[in-house]
């Protein structure tokens, strides 16, 4: 699954696409605490966060994060599209909440 | 003339750090975050009291060679006289006035420990040749003008230059010249969200562009950034540096306080002082610590309530690429 099926899952806007928007997600993380996300040990992740600040950004890059999708909706402060470009970093916008996002993406993962 | 002085906010807010034009090398952007305005600043002023007449302040302004004088008395600030007061006071005829009668009040003053950064900002907003500089107690401290700026600068980038030429020659005899690969400091400010996690960001790229392992390259990334933020929140600012050499990288994160009462207790997972803000933030969740010592071949902290805190970071890399 790539980042460009994972924004049409979420049916999410794609402000950024960055390097890893055709790469295939591996791991799904769904935090709002970027400690947490940077204990996890797996590449080609994908973040999704109802977190909007350019941190989220910074701390996806130092974990090689494919992208990173913000969730419920949240309005978005105008920095974090240019920090996005700066990094090179896929970034999107969802109406899902955190729990559906996931239960979405499992889905697609595991269709019946 | 107006007849109220402007200070800015007690607390600036982010967007007037300087944004920089993107082009200025990256030590020359670290100064300006880490100098403040008290350390570039005129301090020694000529000023007037408000009873001068304006042909006493032009008559200093000629003997100083300045073209803005101050006007206080026992440290209270009053207004300032500029050269486009004097010419419309020659022009309008009262020269011989009180300059307290026609100064400039209407002005945007800077604080003495606000980062020049910050000054740099107003310097591009306002277009003024100068401001004045107020301490906490609201007390003038200073004048700054430029040409200020650009002194302290040539002198800081010239003490750096042989800081670092130093520290590399230093390093070459200890240990055979071909093993430092970098070396670098980033000052790290209190609360400067905007910034925080640059310089980890900018480690990667490093270690990216050298080749590393990845393996190697996210751990120290993560080292990096878990340090920085953690100056960040919690220190009242510091230093994050690192180097590699000798097939290990080092990552040294150095403040000057508050300290830390009970180190034990704030490496443990989960333990943190930070505040709903910062959690807020994302941040503060108590796993910083825990999380460079978890990355770390080596992880030493020192650390004393009321003075700094000192934390390194050792990874061991092999062969270096």
């Amino acid at each position: 699954m790539t980042m460009i099926e994972v924004a049409e899952v979420l049916k999410a806007e794609v402000l950024v696409k960055g390097e890893g928007f055709h790469k295939a997600v591996c791991h799904v993380v769904a935090s709002d605490l970027m400690s947490d996300v940077l204990l996890v040990d797996e590449d080609d992740m994908l973040l999704l966060t109802s977190l909007a600040s350019d941190q989220v950004l910074r701390t996806a890059q130092i974990v090689g994060a494919v992208g990173v999708v913000v969730v419920n909706g949240k309005p978005l402060p105008s920095s974090m599209v240019n920090v996005a470009n700066d990094l090179n970093m896929t970034l999107a916008t969802s109406r899902f909440s955190k729990y559906d996002a996931c239960v979405a993406i499992h889905a697609a993962l595991n269709p019946r | 003339m107006s007849e109220t002085i402007q200070p800015p906010a007690a607390c600036v807010t982010k967007s007037d750090a300087y944004p920089g034009t993107g082009d200025e090398p990256l030590v020359l952007l670290e100064l300006i975050q880490r100098l403040k305005v008290r350390d570039v600043m005129t301090s020694k002023l000529a000023t007037v009291p408000r009873t001068a007449t304006m042909r006493q302040v032009q008559e200093l302004m000629r003997q100083m060679k300045i073209s803005g004088v101050p006007v206080e008395e026992n440290g209270r600030f009053f207004g300032l006289v500029s050269v486009d007061d004097i010419i419309r006071a020659l022009g309008g005829g009262y020269i011989g006035d009180p300059c307290s009668r026609h100064m400039t009040t209407k002005l945007v003053v800077l604080e003495d420990d606000m980062p020049l950064s910050f000054a740099l900002r107003y310097f591009d907003r306002y277009h003024y040749g100068r401001f004045p500089v107020l301490n906490r107690d609201r007390r003038l401290v200073g004048i700054l003008c430029q040409r200020d700026i650009n002194r302290a600068l040539l002198v800081e980038l010239t003490r750096e230059l042989n800081r670092l030429e130093g520290t590399s020659a230093q390093n070459a005899a200890l240990t055979g010249a071909v093993s430092i690969y970098v070396l670098r400091e980033f000052p790290i400010c209190k609360y400067d969200f905007e910034n925080a996690g640059k310089a980890a960001n900018q480690i990667k790229q490093v270690l990216q562009e050298k080749k590393f392992p990845p393996k190697v390259i996210r751990r120290i990334a993560v080292a990096a950034y878990e340090l920085e933020i953690n100056l960040c929140v919690h220190s009242d600012g510091g230093v994050l540096s690192w180097q590699v050499s000798n097939g290990r990288a080092e990552i040294v994160a150095r403040d000057a306080g508050p300290g830390i009462e009970d180190v034990e207790w704030a490496c443990r997972d989960g333990t943190s002082t930070a505040n709903e803000w910062i959690r807020s933030l994302g941040f503060g969740a108590g796993m910083g610590l825990a999380n460079v010592k978890r990355v770390s071949d080596e992880f030493e902290i020192t650390s004393k309530k009321g003075s700094g805190t000192t934390v390194k970071s050792v990874i061991n890399i092999g062969n270096m690429p």
